[in-house]
């Protein structure tokens, strides 16, 4: 199992650097899956994480210069680490002006990854700072648990407000409630919605339009059938949402989410190079 | 102000007290941590203030002639004063500071703008001092370098990291996180910055060593050498010896000695993590502790060290300081061979010399000193106001304890 990659170019490695960040916040833990085009940084839905499950997915080639990567067996090439991505995110906060960053798989002590990151000085010869980030080596018969989700058979489809605004909604709400919902319709009105026993606040937001989703094998004919302004909602633990907002640094090209009424809410996130999808379970 | 005003945060990382000492060349301020593995050294020269006045009152018929009044005051009531020093830059002129050594008080007074004024009164114990013993000329290694290096360098490790380990050889030098053999490598992350030796304005190694200190101590320091813009020379040995890192230049000087941990040691050491703050323990002879034992030469303090006899014959040998005649060098006055004390405890000692003065003979008027944001042209103008309000603060009631006034 080997892996080595390097980042030269700086707008790549910042925005890198901002995935990587995102997802710190997203999740203490999370899985990373190399294969030899992609990189996937994927947070299964366990208990410990509320339930919410993640799947992030890049391409190798935006972002490094030399990837190379030999995964476990020949059938099966590719590599599943498990590890804190607020380690990385340190190690590549202070790369900022970095000549280059190498991420090479070791196994010294134990399994980590190491980011060497090259920094100009004023000396000839330049700076070079290591970082080992320990890793845990996920054995193949433990990849089913890392599938990627499928889009859940959705009651509403609906792009998201601006995040910005989203996001000051959310956390000023999060102050009075541990719950919020989601409720949206297929006319491009959504609500956030809070209710305690003192006091309950809603938001609309209107003409956010609906993504159109193709309809494959009939099965989102049901949606078609949807009278147009019934609601579907899901209550949703609000620190979550807050969480994947307040993580979100880029306006991504597009943001929508999906709500099953009273089971889950998927949001799905995309930017150029890369795309997030976040699953945040319903609670009754 | 602001580098006072640094100097202040930078002993406060240290310990909760500090000494504040003026003499006749200068003012000193001084702290050492609980556990005795870090020393702060500060040194203001007269010349960095723009009125400096000190006073020496003293019986005529007592033999030792008493310089100086050291008083030890509580870092957090001292450390408001100073709070923010972005803006006491903006917005105090002046700044006095004024001591009644009758009722045991200081007086921090801010002028500000607007005709603010801000008048702090603290209460300070009458203690003696210490004063580290540390021979900088006779290390082997030296390193000097612009504060924003290092401050370039520690920005790589995390804030809660507690202790780092610099290892030199001729041929480069390396900070890195602190490891022992019991480390959970699957759980911490470690980082390592090397450099090479052209980037240090000064560079000599003797000795290839290791050694490992408490990051979070140093911290102040660099603060506060940055705000002097002067460049840092450490100073060290091998493992076990303690690293000084010091600045130097005409207004004023700064030394931290600190503790470095020694290899050899490691199953002596307590479990706790090297920079907890340890109680001082002044009899526990049983278990060496992870710190260096304070020597004082008060023959009644007890020695913990089971080679005390090596000790207290050592610490005996050093002539009294009764004249700091080199006010600057903090303890390079004495020259201390380094005896068989190593194996005993992990850290090397730092090695206290106690300066005991006879100050309850002696009575001592100490006027105050001025320092202020704005530039030395105005020495003239200030002339005048210096007298007014050294007599106003002389007459003043006292406040009580802590009172700011505004107008």
């Amino acid at each position: 199992m080997r892996f080595r990659a390097k980042i030269v170019d700086l707008a790549c490695l910042n925005h890198f650097s901002r995935i990587i960040n995102t997802i710190a916040k997203l999740a203490k833990t999370c899985v990373l899956r190399l294969t030899v085009s992609k990189l996937y940084f994927i947070v299964s839905d366990k208990v410990a994480n509320g339930g919410a499950s993640m799947w992030c997915e890049l391409c190798q080639g935006n972002f490094f210069d030399e990837f190379q990567m030999e995964g476990v067996a020949a059938e099966h090439n590719e590599i599943y680490l498990e590890l804190v991505p607020e380690n990385l995110s340190r190690a590549l906060k202070t790369a900022q002006s970095a000549k280059a960053v190498k991420i090479k798989l070791t196994n010294k002590h134990c399994p980590c990854l190491r980011v060497a990151v090259e920094l100009p000085s004023l000396s000839s010869s330049s700076r070079i700072v290591t970082h080992d980030i320990p890793v845990g080596v996920i054995p193949r018969r433990m990849w089913n648990d890392f599938r990627e989700p499928s889009v859940p058979d959705f009651d509403v489809s609906i792009y998201l407000p601006v995040l910005k605004t989203m996001k000051s909604v959310v956390e000023r709400m999060k102050n009075l409630s541990n719950f919020i919902v989601i409720e949206a319709n297929l006319s491009g009105d959504m609500n956030l919605k809070i209710e305690t026993d003192l006091v309950s606040v809603t938001t609309h937001f209107k003409d956010l339009g609906n993504p159109p989703w193709a309809s494959e094998d009939g099965c989102q004919s049901s949606a078609q059938s949807r009278d147009l302004e019934s609601m579907a909602e899901a209550r949703i633990d609000i620190k979550k949402l807050q969480q994947l907002l307040a993580g979100q640094q880029v306006n991504p090209t597009k943001a929508l989410c999906n709500i099953v009424t009273k089971r889950i809410v998927h949001f799905i996130l995309l930017h150029e190079e890369v795309s997030l999808q976040y699953f945040i379970p319903a609670i009754a | 102000l602001t580098v006072f005003g640094r100097a202040i945060h930078a002993i406060a990382r240290i310990s909760d007290e500090f000494w504040f000492d003026p003499i006749e060349k200068g003012l000193a301020l001084r702290s050492v941590n609980s556990s005795r593995s870090a020393y702060a050294y500060v040194f203001f020269s007269s010349m960095f203030f723009q009125h400096y006045c000190w006073t020496a009152v003293s019986e005529p018929h007592q033999k030792e002639k008493q310089l100086s009044l050291p008083c030890k005051l509580i870092i957090k009531s001292v450390l408001p004063v100073f709070r923010c020093v972005n803006v006491l830059e903006r917005n105090v002129e002046k700044c006095s500071i004024s001591t009644n050594p009758n009722d045991h008080h200081i007086t921090f007074q801010l002028l500000c703008r607007h005709g603010v004024v801000k008048t702090y009164n603290l209460t300070f114990q009458d203690c003696d001092p210490l004063q580290a013993v540390f021979a900088k000329h006779m290390c082997p290694n030296i390193l000097k370098v612009h504060s924003r290096l290092l401050a370039d360098v520690m920005i790589h490790f995390p804030t809660s990291q507690e202790e780092i380990t610099l290892s030199v050889t001729p041929m480069k030098v390396c900070f890195k996180s602190y490891t022992e053999e019991d480390t959970d490598f699957s759980r911490t992350m470690l980082t390592e910055i090397q450099l090479s030796p052209e980037e240090f304005d000064y560079f000599q190694v003797g000795v290839d060593s290791e050694v490992t200190f408490c990051l979070k101590e140093l911290r102040g320091l660099l603060a506060f050498s940055e705000a002097t813009s002067v460049p840092v020379s450490i100073h060290f040995d091998r493992c076990g010896k303690p690293i000084a890192f010091s600045i130097e230049d005409l207004l004023l000087e700064a030394s931290f000695i600190l503790a470095t941990l020694c290899e050899a040691e490691k199953e002596a050491a307590s479990p706790e993590p090297a920079c907890c703050p340890q109680p001082w323990d002044s009899n526990a002879d049983t278990a060496p502790s992870k710190y260096p034992q304070w020597n004082g030469n008060t023959p009644s303090k007890d020695l913990a060290n089971p080679t005390s006899a090596l000790a207290k014959q050592e610490v005996k040998s050093i002539p009294r300081l009764t004249e700091r005649d080199v006010p600057g060098r903090a303890g390079a006055a004495m020259a201390e061979a380094a005896g068989g004390e190593a194996t005993e405890a992990p850290y090397q000692k730092i090695r206290y010399h106690v300066a005991s003065y006879l100050y309850k003979y002696c009575v001592f008027q100490f006027h105050s000193l001025f320092f202020g944001a704005v530039s030395y042209k105005e020495k003239e103008a200030i002339g005048d106001t210096f007298q007014s309000l050294a007599t106003a603060s002389d007459t003043e009631e006292d406040f009580g304890a802590l009172q700011s006034s505004q107008v």
